[in-house]
């Protein structure tokens, strides 16, 4: 292993988030060559919080666009304040301004909105992280859009002209593979495909985010949800849900993991009623059986 | 031989790495190696392992393409040449291609002989695609059938464009602010004229049903390729066939040319050209998709002949669950066309008080007059 990626991933340890080799060489190979990196992977596999945690390793600003349907430039990257935009017509209407000037002054930058794109190419003292978050959402014109943001980072506003980037933002795409991108887009990122954590991993994730927590609790919750994981469910369980399961037992005051705790508490880690009739049909107890043989 | 020893320096071998990743059609373009060589020059190339997830990085554009990814470089940079280079290209494709057609052909046509026997309308000179328009699908000859696909890609592809114009036309919209104050600025706070923007038109989700039992064997070829077409223009396409079971087949309209869609699917399900039994497939449709992929914004499409061999009250009871779901239900029956058709089919009969629309898809020009069901949504 190469020095500088040890050292990125204690560096990333320190800071609460636990990385494999493989994640923290992509992560430093991203920093040197300035691309985009993208993250895909299930849900609950810690996509987001990876680029939060390049953000804090940096000490940088993250700054984030959650993606969905519809999602239009309007709201991605800037609008002109339009109430201001008449208020200000009307208190100049009799002034002695020409109507070039006048224009002029209602499209300036104080009545420009600044959306997360805008913003992120316009951060004046230091490179940003730019999360775009489940970018698979949105529709395929602003995939298209995006192109040309991630290759030139200039933004052009027919009122303003085109906006360069003062320093080239960090950017972060996640997506949870609902459709596949474009080929394009995919060209211009580096790619990670961010899988289910190891038995190993999450069980140092919990104890991460717990520290406190009993240790053959830890080791059984994170085996169980592994063998969820194996089964075919309509919505298998992501890191997120293992943490929030090992909270809850905690608040419950589980000293053990047994049946009882898990049959209480099972729409922690289950947000299907098909899942929970399922996994409760098979039995707890023969799961419990079969984690620890 | 591919092999890094072979080059002389970083760059080469680097470069010579790109080559030999393309030619095993991964898709690697200059920026990707001037990338490679960045990275080789930034460190990562003093530890092979950290070189490997770096490159895989800049190179794979999906997980599917690791194993090829990882194959090519333990080839190019490993420590000793050996004598016996893995073969890393397979003969699958071309055989896929072969099987392909022949599957294409098996469904495209149905029995061979008794097409012959139908006795087809023999068409000929000028106006034979005009004709070929009105055959019904399960009348046309051999020897007119690479004719036809040609027609129906045509014709398809235009009424794909005149759904897009006509979606888009219409008139009422919010206001367009920007417009409007860019416009009337002169005018101080008088607006005189007000902007409108156009309605973004609203993507409709449409679910198909297509029948692939044996008696719609001659028809499925030609609307299975009436679903494709209608793919780049309702994004939000989600389709099944069924015979006795469902079958999602969304992902192979998505992904794949329509050739090679036939043929996974025919290897994917044994159901082709089988019995029918609708009810059943709609309660697994209801059961399992139906909450997933249902709104008030869909049209449910069902292409079938009707000719059902499970129960009528089944069927017609799912029917009511799959109308209260959507916005609108359209039945496509392809017997329809044939003269003096009556829906006295059972099943049909159940069906019909609890469907929308009714019409038929036995021919292209049918098939064309769809256009004013789907634009009017």
């Amino acid at each position: 292993m190469l020095p500088d990626i040890s050292h990125l991933i204690k560096k990333l340890d320190s800071l609460g988030y636990v990385v494999e080799e493989e994640f923290a060489t992509i992560l430093l190979l991203m920093l040197k060559l300035k691309k985009p990196l993208l993250l895909e992977g299930p849900p609950g596999v810690g996509k987001t919080e990876a680029s939060q945690i390049i953000a804090s390793y940096l000490n940088t600003k993250l700054i984030r666009l959650q993606c969905y349907e519809g999602l239009d430039v309007n709201s991605a990257i800037y609008e002109w304040n339009y109430q201001k935009q008449l208020l200000s017509i009307k208190l100049t209407e009799s002034s002695a301004l020409s109507s070039a000037e006048k224009e002029s002054y209602i499209f300036g930058d104080e009545f420009l909105l600044k959306r997360p794109l805008l913003q992120a190419i316009t951060e004046s003292d230091k490179a940003p992280v730019l999360l775009i978050d489940e970018i698979d959402r949105a529709d395929e014109e602003f995939e298209a859009f995006l192109l040309e943001l991630l290759s030139a980072y200039q933004i052009s506003i027919p009122e303003m002209g085109t906006i360069k980037a003062n320093h080239l933002p960090i950017v972060v795409l996640t997506s949870n593979r609902t459709r596949e991108l474009s080929d394009a887009l995919k060209r211009r990122c580096l790619y990670h495909w961010v899988p289910y954590p190891e038995f190993q991993k999450e069980l140092a994730i919990i104890n991460k985010h717990l520290p406190d927590i009993n240790q053959v609790l830890a080791s059984q919750l994170v085996k169980f949800v592994q063998y969820l994981r194996s089964l075919k469910l309509d919505k298998s369980p992501g890191i997120a849900e293992s943490i929030d399961w090992a909270e809850g037992l905690i608040a419950l005051g589980a000293k053990a993991f047994t049946h009882e705790y898990i049959d209480k508490s099972l729409g922690v880690i289950l947000k299907s009623d098909k899942d929970i009739t399922n996994i409760r049909g098979q039995g707890i107890d023969s799961i419990l059986n079969e984690i620890e043989t | 031989m591919q092999h890094y020893n072979n080059y002389s320096g970083l760059e080469a071998s680097v470069l010579g790495f790109c080559e030999l990743c393309r030619s095993h059609e991964l898709s690697i373009g200059l920026n990707h190696s001037e990338e490679a060589l960045m990275a080789a020059q930034s460190g990562f190339i003093n530890d092979s392992k950290s070189f490997k997830i770096a490159l895989r990085s800049i190179f794979c554009s999906c997980e599917e393409e690791h194993s090829i990814f990882d194959r090519c470089f333990d080839i190019y940079w490993r420590k000793k040449r050996h004598e016996y280079m893995p073969k890393t290209r397979t003969r699958k494709q071309t055989k896929i291609i072969k099987q392909t057609k022949e599957s294409v052909v098996l469904v495209g046509s149905g029995d061979e002989e008794e097409t012959k026997k139908d006795g087809a309308r023999t068409v000929s000179g000028a106006n034979k695609m005009e004709s070929l328009r009105k055959t019904d699908f399960s009348k046309v000859q051999d020897i007119d059938h690479l004719l036809m696909d040609e027609l129906a890609e045509k014709l398809l592809l235009q009424l794909n464009h005149r759904l897009k114009r006509r979606l888009r036309a219409s008139k009422d919209g919010k206001i367009d602010f920007r417009k409007t104050i860019r416009r009337n600025l002169s005018q101080g706070d008088n607006f005189f004229e007000l902007l409108k923007k156009n309605r973004k038109f609203e993507k409709y989700r449409m679910i198909i049903l297509l029948d692939v039992s044996g008696s719609m064997d001659k028809y499925s070829f030609y609307l299975l390729k009436f679903i494709w077409t209608l793919k780049s223009n309702f994004k939000n396409i989600e389709a099944f066939v069924f015979s006795t079971k469902l079958l999602r087949i969304t992902e192979f309209i998505e992904k794949v040319q329509i050739d090679q869609a036939m043929l996974q699917m025919n290897t994917n399900s044994d159901h082709w050209s089988s019995g029918t039994v609708i009810g059943k497939c709609l309660q697994e449709f209801n059961d399992q998709y139906s909450k997933m992929v249902l709104n008030g914004r869909s049209i449910t499409v069902i292409l079938s002949d009707g000719l059902d061999t499970g129960e009528p009250e089944l069927l017609s009871e799912e029917l009511k669950k799959i109308k209260l779901r959507t916005s609108k239900v359209i039945w496509l029956n392809p017997l329809k066309g044939m003269e003096g058709y009556e829906p006295l089919a059972k099943g049909m009969k159940a069906a019909l008080p609890e469907i929308h629309t009714f019409e038929s898809a036995h021919n292209l020009e049918s098939l064309m007059e769809l256009e004013k069901y789907l634009s009017h949504v």
